[in-house]
């Protein structure tokens, strides 16, 4: 099972199919008024799909464009992206709005961007997408309903003889809703990336994989759907609102279903830890878990530690933590835990890592506890630690930027030349002849091999799993009330978790109702549109948020001046662990400008 | 919904819980989610001021499903917005359920 052997993910899926034939690729669970539901997709079935929606696409010479897919999580998604694939289409899988009571305004975004040639979506939601489509002026664009009978002509299809060159679909997980920007992933990329998970994890075509992350984000699409495929064994999959809703579900699916490999980001180890009964757990056996996958936000040493406890009793076992790094742009793994051991924490000087370098921890002095992410085989990745400032590589031990190169690198966003330049061409100073490296944006620190993703340089706040964009929050709470002004979206870390403040000025006397109803109000708009909690919300005096004289958002120094209490606020609501942060920082400050500090004791 | 007239006896399991006793497994419930102590959660003040989000709503809407036996959609919790306002609905809800039931 090399790469080589395929030259493009539609080659591979149409060779999968031969093998397995009515084996089951896919099996859907939904919850009904009759319990739990268990829709069957065999490989014989999908290949049979795809090619009756790749017929349609060629027909309406769609090859080489890009087609946008609207589903909730089911067989349907599956059949219209590998349809894509056999069209040679390229794919571009969005969250369908309808269905997180969201609006259509990040989705009119993306077919504007990505200049998308049609919708496929569900019958029952056809008529909203047609609607919006009509609306927004995208009179051009077509919207086909796959689920209601064939809608091409399966005889008519023609393989479209695609190359690892060819783009499979643009990964929208990036970049703002004002401003989206998709990321590149080549058929090369993907057969490089789901080749790179079978070595980290050590998958093979008897692996059962199984889990519930949404089809549009690259952990769900890349390690769910797409790995089963690449691997030719099936996958059992659910929904994110059944595991949201139960998360016991997850952990029964995998017990019933002999998984072996399932994961998600930090915050559903933590949702299990929390919610999971022990009612729920009778009769539940784990040991078939050999890769929890851990990754998409900040894995936290704690919940492994609980994780493994509350589930050890159930056959779960700590060498299954599986802690893991990746990002869109390198398609989705980048590094992961070395197998067959716990993962591996390090106890750090917490004043050590604030200057950027991984020491002690000493005795006595505060420490941080950092996750691993494991390591890169160099057959997939080389990952450097590199000065931002400067492009020196920094060496071992040194906290600086990660970055990346590799197969499963994409060559960039969809149409984004300038930004391309500079976040996927970069050079390290002194070794220019290595060629491009990918700035991931994010800060690491290097043990050996091990790498530790000790914080973020660009501004996106992740919580819930998700990527968010300080500038959408910050329009959105505008577009709420005309008194409101300029704001400062950042995310601050409090006990053990991230937690998103939210600043903006408000003309208290031209308020359409009091502040804290307008403040609760921003807090419900964030809740429900952004999906995170919104527990920091301060309407402060027009004038407070500090800009450049270009007019940027200074966020990194309202974050400061809101953790040194230098931020004063007309109305606010803090979390608690927050206000306790807050606090404790101004404490410290007030007792370093007091007196110098005493020398420690002992 | 009007309650049919029958000789078979209230289901107690529906009929136990008072609005008092839903606020309080609704305070637990939802501190859990938001990582509080329950007594932070007053009964009067939006849920939204203590950081509700659609995944909280959708883990309550789940737990409810799970002690009480009824489906509601996560947007109950915007719905009703305080614990006040849904253990109301709620008590609303099973007291419909019960009378179904008969």
């Amino acid at each position: 099972m090399t790469v080589a052997e395929f030259g493009s993910f539609a080659e591979l899926v149409l060779t999968r199919s031969d093998e397995r034939g009515d084996a089951d690729a896919f099996v859907f669970l939904s919850e009904g008024a009759r319990g739990t539901q268990a829709e069957h997709l065999p490989y014989a079935e999908l290949d049979r799909a795809a090619r009756d929606v790749a017929s349609w696409l060629q027909e309406r010479r769609l090859q080489g464009r890009q087609v946008l897919l609207l589903y909730p999580s089911g067989p349907e998604f599956v059949k219209a992206f590998i349809g894509c694939l056999y069209a040679g289409a390229v794919a571009v899988p969005a969250p369908l709005p309808s269905e997180q009571g969201q609006h259509f305004r990040r989705v009119s975004g993306i077919v504007r961007d990505a200049r998308v040639g049609a919708v496929l979506t569900l019958a029952e939601h056809a008529p909203e997408v047609e609607a919006w489509l009509a609306a927004e002026d995208f009179g051009d664009v077509v919207c086909l309903p796959t689920d209601a009978g064939p809608v091409g002509d399966v005889a008519a299809w023609r393989d479209p003889q695609l190359g690892p060159e060819h783009l499979a679909f643009l990964q929208y997980t990036s970049g703002s809703t004002n401003a989206p920007k998709g990321v590149m992933v080549s058929h090369g990329n993907l057969l490089a990336n789901e080749a790179a998970i079978a070595r980290a994890t050590h998958n093979t075509p008897d692996t059962v994989i199984g889990g519930w992350l949404p089809f549009y984000h690259d952990m769900g699409l890349i390690g769910h759907v797409l790995q089963p495929l690449w691997l030719g064994t099936r996958s059992v999959l659910m929904s994110p609102a059944s595991f949201l809703r139960k998360p016991a579900r997850w952990l029964q699916m995998i017990s019933e279903y002999g998984v072996n490999g399932s994961g998600g980001p930090n915050f559903a180890y933590d949702l299990c830890v929390r919610r999971v009964t022990d009612a729920q757990l009778e009769g539940v056996d784990l040991s078939s878990w050999r890769t929890a996958c851990n990754g998409a936000e900040p894995v936290r040493a704690e919940t492994l530690k609980d994780f493994a406890e509350r589930f050890g009793p159930y056959g779960f076992r700590p060498e299954a933590l599986f802690p893991c790094y990746g990002m869109a742009e390198t398609t989705l793994l980048v590094t992961g835990a070395r197998k067959g051991r716990p993962a591996l924490l390090r106890e750090a000087d917490a004043a050590g890592l604030e200057r950027g370098a991984l020491t002690g921890p000493y005795l006595g002095e505060p420490r941080r506890t950092l996750v691993s992410s494991g390591v890169a085989d160099g057959e997939d990745f080389e990952v450097r630690v590199v000065d931002p400032d400067s492009r020196i590589e920094q060496p071992g031990g040194l906290v600086g930027e990660i970055w990346v190169r590799g197969a499963s690198v994409a060559s960039g966003y969809w149409e984004r030349p300038e930004v391309n330049a500079e976040v996927f061409g970069a050079r390290i100073l002194g070794q220019e002849e290595l060629g491009a490296w990918l700035r991931t944006g994010d800060l690491g620190v290097l043990e050996g091999a091990e790498l530790f993703v000790t914080g973020r340089l660009k501004e996106m706040v992740l919580i819930n799993g998700r990527n968010i964009y300080p500038y959408d929050v910050e329009s959105a709470v505008r577009s709420l009330d005309p008194a409101l002004g300029a704001g400062a979206v950042f995310g601050v870390d409090a006990e053990d978790q991230e937690h998103l403040v939210v600043i903006h000025e408000v003309r208290a006397a031209a308020a359409g109702s009091d502040l804290r109803t307008l403040t609760t109000s921003v807090q419900r708009l964030i809740g429900q549109e952004f999906s995170v909690p919104a527990g920091n919300v301060l309407l402060v005096r027009p004038g407070t948020v500090r800009r450049t004289t270009s007019g940027k958002i200074q966020r990194t120094l309202m974050r400061r001046l809101f953790l040194g209490g230098g931020v004063t606020a007309l109305h606010s609501v803090l979390d608690p662990g927050v206000r306790d942060l807050v606090e404790s920082t101004v404490d410290t400050a007030r007792a370093a400008d007091a007196a110098p500090a005493p020398a420690p004791v002992g | 919904m009007s309650v049919p007239a029958t000789d078979r006896p209230a289901s107690t399991e529906h009929t136990e819980h008072s609005v008092e006793s839903l606020s309080s497994w609704l305070a637990e419930r939802i501190a859990l989610y938001l990582k509080r102590s329950p007594s932070e959660i007053a009964a009067t003040v939006p849920l939204a001021e203590y950081g509700l989000d659609s995944v909280a709503a959708l883990s309550l809407c789940g737990d409810i499903e799970e002690d009480f036996d009824v489906v509601l959609e996560p947007t109950v919790a915007w719905d009703y917005p305080t614990v006040e306002a849904l253990a109301g609905h709620l008590a609303e809800e099973l007291r419909a359920l019960a009378g179904e039931a008969r």
